[in-house]
């Protein structure tokens, strides 16, 4: 199984020098965009029962930071007056459709896990400072802080965190496309997590209030905002059941 | 360079090990293999925590022309799986390297580690036991004081050969990230253990302490960009070790320097090519396995594409460099999709440095003779041919196959790859493992 590679074409090499220029240029965007999925989407899958591989993770983000620094080159180049050129706007908005369809898992977990340190406060405190972060002149390291400080990687079972609401896509950096969790741009969900014992639901515990909230079809597809408008009650019952208190 | 003219080798299969089933249980699945240092045994470990150490067979070791065989010795769980209450993360048990100590009594010791944690194993033989107690019947029980009339001394029995394996020290506690490399020490008191981002020095009667020798850690781990992927030993200087990154860079630190060898005395580099690179440059360029040769002289580094050799008195490039299997490079994307551009894979040395040899995709490996610069390519399968006879190499072609020996690049099986080989420090020997079959391949000497 190949993958997605462009297959060799004999007729692309009978064209003329200018069309062929433009095929591989397409090619290579093409390439390009392949390689910035399969990066997003084996970032953001859940690892498993164990630790996930921190070389693995190190190896993917540095590809997806290289692609990131080829876009940002190529959209101070093109058009360094507005804000998105639509080219990268189109790359990341594939990637982000893409990733909806593919990624049943919910949030973001850290890409690097803080093992050795202490738990992060996961309040929404914290994430309107890095609200604050985001629009750093750097805006590498302040994604990565807004990860890291977001981190809930201790237990694959809390998918949620604060979120922030930009208000239109237009208010977006790249960054925030690239490395903030993508389920809350699509949804836009009330800052709850913080308030309800999120960090103790469980992946079938959010599928079935997933199913409940969907009116019992089960969905494999990021939760929408009805979980979150479920009763505190009717978590609590639930959650009563599965402890057995 | 692509395989040999004649197409056939002088290697030929000696031994397989392990179930032929095509169903194979995730704990058979082998993970490490290490010959000891005089050859006579062969360990391996599993996913499953368990080590099988073979021994080879006494009148075949003095005859070459027969085939080296090799019978299990002894086979015991060294690691369990664990689970971290503090992470909600199992450990997994199983076994990421294997290190034997050099022979110093009639016991034998091994280092065996998992991700988290480093055992020393004791392997003894017991061939005879007393008999004949004075005050104990033959099954144990006490003889009542007044039953004894005669005094008699015990003696030993010849019994049948008991191979007892017991853990002797258990190193915990001293890596929170997984552990990828053990090496012992040529002063045979220490040895090193790496994980992703720290290097730690123990003495082997100390269980309660280790030193902490690298440490690469950033600050803020948003800037980590590089991790450590092996580590290693020199084989006759106590005081020097090596260790590589995911970046394709190698150090050599010296111990002497300083207690924390952050500052390498030699960094090994080799420049990157301009017109080869691609989004995978890095990825592929992460070393997987660093190994010093025998001599000490000389250090190989294997990455994804290739294998180098590098003097350690020039730094800026390799002296030599072997492509595994470069008709992978137009498929980088692929195997970037299917997770197999982070395979790990291990290389090794010949007894006498002359050759090296390391594994690749559909069962094959890859030998290169440096001398006579000359390279082939053996499969690892159960249709090797009979024992005895010579191995067929192969040729790996960009279209479709053409002739007899040969296999197109779009029909390699990518789920049958041999990462983990050894070779016998004095014979032209070699171990590897499949999925879950041990071979093992003997050169044949007319």
């Amino acid at each position: 199984m190949l993958g997605k590679g462009v297959k060799r074409k004999l007729e692309q090499e009978e064209e003329d020098g200018v069309m062929k220029m433009e095929a591989s240029h397409t090619c290579y965007w093409f390439q390009r965009q392949t390689v910035l999925n399969l990066s997003l989407l084996k970032l953001h899958t859940r690892p498993g029962h164990g630790e996930p591989d921190l070389a693995r993770r190190v190896l993917i983000t540095n590809t997806l930071r290289h692609i990131q620094d080829e876009l940002r080159g190529e959209e101070c180049v093109s058009r360094p007056q507005t804000p998105s050129s639509p080219v990268i706007k189109d790359s990341f908005s594939t990637a982000l459709a893409e990733i909806e369809a593919l990624c049943p898992t919910v949030g973001i977990t850290a890409l690097f896990s803080t093992s050795d340190q202490d738990v992060p406060d996961i309040t929404s405190g914290t994430d309107s400072d890095n609200l604050g972060e985001l629009r750093d002149p750097d805006p590498d390291l302040s994604e990565m802080h807004s990860i890291v400080d977001s981190s809930i990687s201790l237990s694959d079972s809390a998918p949620f965190t604060s979120s922030h609401a930009p208000s239109s896509l237009a208010d977006f950096s790249l960054d925030d496309f690239l490395f903030t969790e993508i389920d809350n741009f699509l949804f836009d969900s009330t800052p709850c997590s913080s308030s309800l014992s999120v960090s103790m639901v469980t992946d079938d515990l959010v599928k079935t209030l997933a199913g409940y909230g969907n009116g019992g079809t089960s969905q494999s597809a990021l939760p929408s905002n009805q979980t979150f408008k479920l009763d505190l009650n009717e978590l609590d019952h639930i959650m009563e059941v599965l402890v057995g208190s | 360079m692509d395989g040999d003219g004649d197409g056939q080798s002088r290697w030929c299969l000696s031994q397989v090990k392990g179930a032929v089933d095509d169903d194979v249980a995730e704990a058979d699945i082998i993970s490490a293999v290490e010959f000891n240092h005089s050859g006579e045994l062969l360990a391996t470990g599993d996913r499953g925590g368990r080590i099988v150490i073979f021994q080879q067979e006494q009148e075949s070791k003095n005859l070459p022309q027969c085939h080296a065989e090799y019978n299990v010795y002894s086979t015991f769980q060294s690691h369990e799986p664990e689970f971290d209450y503090l992470k909600s993360l199992e450990i997994e048990e199983k076994i990421n390297k294997i290190r034997w100590l050099p022979q110093k009594n009639a016991a034998h010791f091994l280092l065996s580690t998992n991700d988290k944690t480093i055992k020393l194993w004791k392997i003894s033989e017991r061939d005879k036991r007393p008999e004949g107690y004075n005050l104990k019947e033959e099954d144990g029980r006490y003889r009542h004081p007044s039953s004894l009339t005669t005094l008699r001394v015990p003696v030993f029995q010849p019994m049948d050969l008991m191979v007892e394996a017991s853990p002797r020290r258990v190193y915990a506690n001293a890596h929170t990230y997984h552990i990828n490399s053990i090496s012992v020490n040529s002063d045979n008191e220490t040895y090193l253990s790496a994980d992703d981002l720290r290097v730690n020095l123990w003495h082997l009667d100390f269980t309660d302490r280790s030193f902490n020798i690298v440490d690469i850690k950033p600050a803020n781990m948003e800037e980590l960009t590089e991790v450590i992927t092996a580590s290693e030993f020199h084989p006759l200087q106590c005081n020097t070790f090596v260790y590589g990154s995911s970046k394709g860079s190698v150090r050599l630190c010296d111990m002497r320097a300083s207690a924390l060898c952050d500052q390498h005395s030699k960094l090994f580099e080799e420049p990157e090519d301009p017109s080869t690179r691609s989004f995978f440059s890095e990825i592929i360029s992460s070393i997987s396995d660093v190994k010093f040769s025998h001599s000490g002289r000389y250090m190989m580094t294997r990455d994804y594409l290739t294998l180098k050799i590098w003097d350690l008195h020039m730094e800026s490039r390799p002296v030599e460099i072997y492509q595994v299997h470069g008709y992978l490079r137009s498929k980088l994307c692929s195997l970037y999709e299917n997770d197999c551009i982070f395979d790990k894979f291990e290389c090794c040395w010949g007894g006498d440095d002359s050759e090296v040899m390391t594994g690749s995709y559909n069962n094959f490996f890859r030998m290169f003779d440096r001398d006579a610069q000359r390279d082939a390519t053996l499969e690892a399968s159960w249709e090797s041919g009979s024992p005895g006879l010579p191995l067929k190499t192969w040729r790996v072609c960009a279209g479709s196959r053409r002739k007899r020996n040969e296999i197109g690049v779009d029909c390699l099986d990518f789920s049958r790859k041999i990462l983990y080989t050894s070779w016998h420090p004095q014979d032209n020997i070699v171990a590897l493992a499949t999925v879950n079959n041990l071979y093992i391949f003997q050169e044949k000497l007319n």
